[in-house]
């Protein structure tokens, strides 16, 4: 089994002539948590996008624990054990938490809709064990209280980590979290810091965290790629990409650097 | 090559008429995002009410076709209130149901007021029946009077876009609903106002086709499907791709229906939603939302 | 003791149980219509309300199940026993290829292409004179539940009310199990779904399948009541009381279309004198809900009567019938 758990490399992508990624390399080793950083407008999701499928690339290879995924569907990349959170919340309105849980399930369950509809035993089994499965991860979030609530009902925080239980629960290598801080409170963060450690440490998950909460990158992530305008321009170390040239000038401007240096 | 001709020139009418009622759908769909399921009514409604005037109460044909389209344009405001702003942020299906709904009310309303389904009424012709020798083209006086109509009212609209200012607030909260309402545009008078215009777009189709067709409450529906495959063709959002598509259809409808078989008509609106929704989505890219993520 | 669903709708199967006994011969066809109407509304509510695919094909599906269960018996000389069924699985078949369109199109797109579809329908059962008679429509064979001692009515209805109770729970429980979430999750999140590894094209075209074969073999029972199969049985006016169906009684609830279905039948039966009424009333109700029910009748019976919750998992059964309580509540201590 390589160290290597997903590797990204000459990525290209446009839109109609607008070139978004432009030859991006990464490469993710296992247990991993790194940082994916960058202005607005970077391509940070766009590239989230194309590891899950839902871009194809022009041009490059993203390979998948050695697989390459290019030119698969979302649904059969997320087979392969890829996770993935969204910027907006995307929790099923119509579900309860629970139910948001259960339906994480999906690709670890076979039940079939004739095997459903009689209600056979081996279908109830399942369904048996699809829910305790799903209340054991939610207690693992530490939201079990929340179980029966509709998942409308939660505050914008909650609702972030019930996403990302939901993701968890298939078991997944590798977690992609699309700004998983937006909105959050300090202790929320504090929380929220907690929580990803223990999904590395606790489930053997890999993640990879597109934040623009700094301070939440710098503590938790072991590694961070900086990307700018469709290109890497540092990877590293957290310390040595806070000082790295190219990155204070991608985020602050030529002027402000010097202003920087001088101080 | 009379047949050809004629095949042609009858093509092209109901085309411009297929026309307008594209026109009337792509209106409503810039401006709202949303299709008015009601727009076949619309027409149908509007139609009856122009014979009721013309040939019930003995008005005449212009007076009768200007208080016509004035009755579309108030339908249209009134479906909008009704049907669309209370719930213009909820999700797509409520938005379809409720204008399906106010086309039944229509539907039943017609069906009720002015006979039943069996029901056909003929408008009188307002010009002579008899077919004119143009060159070698042989031509029915009503279409061209139907065809003069169209053009005129198509540049109207035209006019009405470029020049007034209505009209150009109506293009400016199609471009960007968001930026309208910041410069000052107030959004809901011109979703108010896209749908009275586009159900007066469809009364004048309903009235100046009246004369060559027959009326009867289920005509709506066959001309909704029509003008929506023109619209389709044209991208959905464009203008002048409305007026194109309408005579795309309305010509390959004629053509099959002359050296094929009649019944074939009816399937052009299915074969081209289908051949272009289906095989080709990619040329529907410009009305297809990005998916946000 | 709550008033629980099940009780409720115990109750309900218990007077459809002793209806023959008592009903005439019209009260007894209406019953008829009603459980028809019950296999489409589900069906329907499984596609619309459930898995979110707005389509306007159903009433189409609906008369190829009646075409199919009425021109298998003339022409090939099938039993009813054996055309019915197939009629089902026909009507099954082509939901499910109608479900290719509704993988790149959604919401408006997806209304209009099958609106498209239901009216190339019509014009086969019209122009395709050799087969399907045209637009008079054609005569099926009587039919006889001979070795059982009852007449063709109370037969019929009696076959259409058990296969309403068994397509019920065959409904319920797919709607409760991971098939009915992952289609809930493609119309709540289509983005979200995939990333879950639920594949759009699969559940959606399930989704039409199953719709497609409630809708078919309400066909065939339709065509057996009617012993008439014609096109304009299953025109936009029958795609409009269908919708009304599941709109009054309620999206996304199994149980909410046994109630629509019973109540727009009845408001049907009502009208029957005028077709214009009828157009009238179904438009005003798809509005009026829309505007001021959203959820149906269904959310009325949610609010007041306890036990009524319709989860989308298999609740752990509880003798007292009452809800699980979230049995975690401890962990509650570790935040």
């Amino acid at each position: 089994m390589s160290a290597t758990l997903l590797s990204v490399a000459d990525l290209h992508i446009s839109f109609g002539g607008v070139r978004v990624l432009q030859g991006v390399n990464l490469t993710v080793d296992r247990l991993e948590i790194r940082g994916l950083i960058g202005p607005n407008g970077a391509g940070k999701t766009t590239l989230l996008n194309a590891i899950c499928g839902m871009y194809r690339p022009q041009q490059g290879s993203i390979q998948l624990d050695g697989v390459s995924v290019i030119g698969h569907k979302p649904s059969d990349i997320a087979q392969l054990g890829l996770g993935r959170t969204f910027q907006t919340s995307q929790l099923f309105k119509g579900m309860t938490v629970l139910e948001n849980l259960m339906t994480g399930l999906h690709r670890q369950t076979v039940t079939g809709f004739l095997s459903a509809g009689f209600c056979l035993r081996r279908g109830r089994d399942e369904e048996m064990r699809t829910e305790e499965e799903a209340r054991r991860a939610l207690h693992f979030v530490g939201m079990s209280e929340f179980a029966d609530r509709p998942a409308t009902a939660l505050s914008f925080g909650q609702q972030r980590v019930v996403e990302i239980a939901r993701t968890l629960i298939g078991d997944p290598k590798i977690v992609l979290l699309d700004e998983p801080a937006v909105g959050l409170s300090i202790n929320r963060l504090a929380e929220l810091d907690a929580l990803l450690r223990r999904i590395r440490d606790q489930k053997g998950v890999t993640l990879i965290l597109i934040e623009h909460v700094i301070r939440l990158v710098m503590d938790v992530c072991d590694r961070v790629t900086v990307l700018s305008s469709g290109r890497v321009i540092a990877d590293g170390a957290p310390d040595s990409v806070r000082n790295d040239q190219a990155v204070i000038e991608a985020y602050l401007g030529k002027e402000l650097r010097a202003r920087h240096s001088a101080s | 090559m009379l047949l050809f001709s004629y095949l042609l020139m009858s093509g092209v009418t109901t085309g411009a008429l297929y026309a307008l009622v594209a026109l009337g759908i792509v209106v409503v769909n810039k401006a709202t995002g949303v299709i008015n399921f009601a727009q076949g009514e619309f027409f149908m409604f509007t139609g009856f009410v122009g014979w009721m005037l013309h040939v019930q109460f003995g008005m005449n044909y212009p007076l009768s076709f200007l208080l016509a389209v004035a009755v579309g344009f108030v339908l249209g405001m009134l479906t909008d209130r009704i049907a669309f702003r209370p719930i213009a942020k909820s999700d797509i299906v409520s938005l379809v149901l409720a204008t399906v709904g106010i086309g039944f009310i229509l539907k039943g309303l017609a069906r009720v007021i002015w006979g039943g389904k069996a029901d056909y009424l003929s408008f009188p012709p307002i010009t002579s029946p008899d077919p004119i020798m143009v060159g070698p083209v042989m031509v029915i006086p009503q279409q061209l009077a139907v065809l003069a109509g169209t053009v005129i009212i198509m540049l109207v609209f035209a006019a009405f876009f470029r020049l007034t200012r209505a009209g150009k607030m109506m293009q400016a909260t199609a471009d960007n609903s968001r930026a309208a309402l910041l410069v000052g545009i107030r959004t809901d008078r011109i979703y108010t106002l896209a749908f009275g215009t586009g159900a007066a777009i469809a009364a004048a189709a309903a009235v100046l086709t009246a004369p060559l067709t027959l009326l009867y409450p289920d005509i709506g529906f066959a001309f909704f499907l029509k003008g929506f495959a023109a619209a389709v063709l044209g991208g959905l959002t464009s203008l002048p791709g409305a007026v194109l598509g309408g005579l795309i259809v309305g010509v390959a409808e004629s053509l099959a229906g002359g050296y094929i078989h009649s019944s074939v008509m009816e399937l052009s609106p299915f074969l081209v939603i289908m051949v272009v929704l289906v095989l080709r989505p990619s040329g529907l890219l410009s009305f297809r939302k990005a998916r946000r993520i | 003791m709550p008033f629980g669903r099940r009780n409720v709708l115990l109750a309900l199967l218990a007077i459809g149980v002793i209806v023959p006994a008592f009903a005439n011969g019209y009260q007894l066809f209406v019953c008829n219509l009603v459980a028809i109407y019950i296999l489409l509304a589900i069906g329907l509510n499984i596609l619309v309300g459930y898995a979110g695919q707005l389509a306007f094909a159903n009433a189409a599906m609906f008369g190829i199940g009646a075409y199919a269960t009425g021109l298998l018996q003339v022409h090939l000389g099938w039993p009813f026993w054996a055309a019915f069924p197939s009629g089902g699985l026909i009507a099954a078949a082509v939901g499910t290829l109608l479900a290719l369109p509704a993988l790149r199109m959604s919401g408006l797109y997806l209304a209009l292409s099958t609106l498209a579809f239901a009216q190339a329908t019509q014009w086969v059962f019209l122009h395709w004179e050799n087969v399907t008679f045209g637009a008079g429509g054609f005569k099926t064979p009587p039919l006889s539940f001979a070795p059982l001692p009852v007449d063709k009515p109370v037969g019929l209805y009696y076959l259409s009310l058990v296969l309403v109770v068994l397509l019920y729970f065959f409904g319920r429980h797919v709607v409760t199990s991971r098939i009915g979430r992952a289609f809930v999750a493609v119309r709540d999140s289509e983005v979200a779904a995939e990333s879950l590894g639920i594949d759009l094209l699969r559940y959606k075209a399930l989704a039409f399948g199953i719709s497609g074969f409630y809708a078919g073999v309400a066909g065939g029972l339709y065509s057996a009541l009617l012993n008439f199969v014609a096109p304009e049985g299953y025109d936009l006016f029958q795609m409009i009381i269908q919708k009304s169906t599941i709109v009054v009684g309620g999206l996304g609830s199994i149980a909410g279309s046994v109630i629509g279905a019973s109540i727009i039948i009845l408001v049907l039966e009502l009208l029957r004198e005028v077709k214009g009424m009828q157009e009238i009333a179904f438009g005003a109700l798809l509005v009026g809900f829309v505007l001021f029910m959203r959820g149906g009748l269904i959310t009325v019976l949610r609010r007041y009567v306890r036990g009524w919750e319709e989860p989308l998992r298999m609740t752990p059964r509880d003798p007292t019938g009452a809800l699980p309580q979230s049995e975690a509540r401890p962990s509650a201590a570790d935040k």
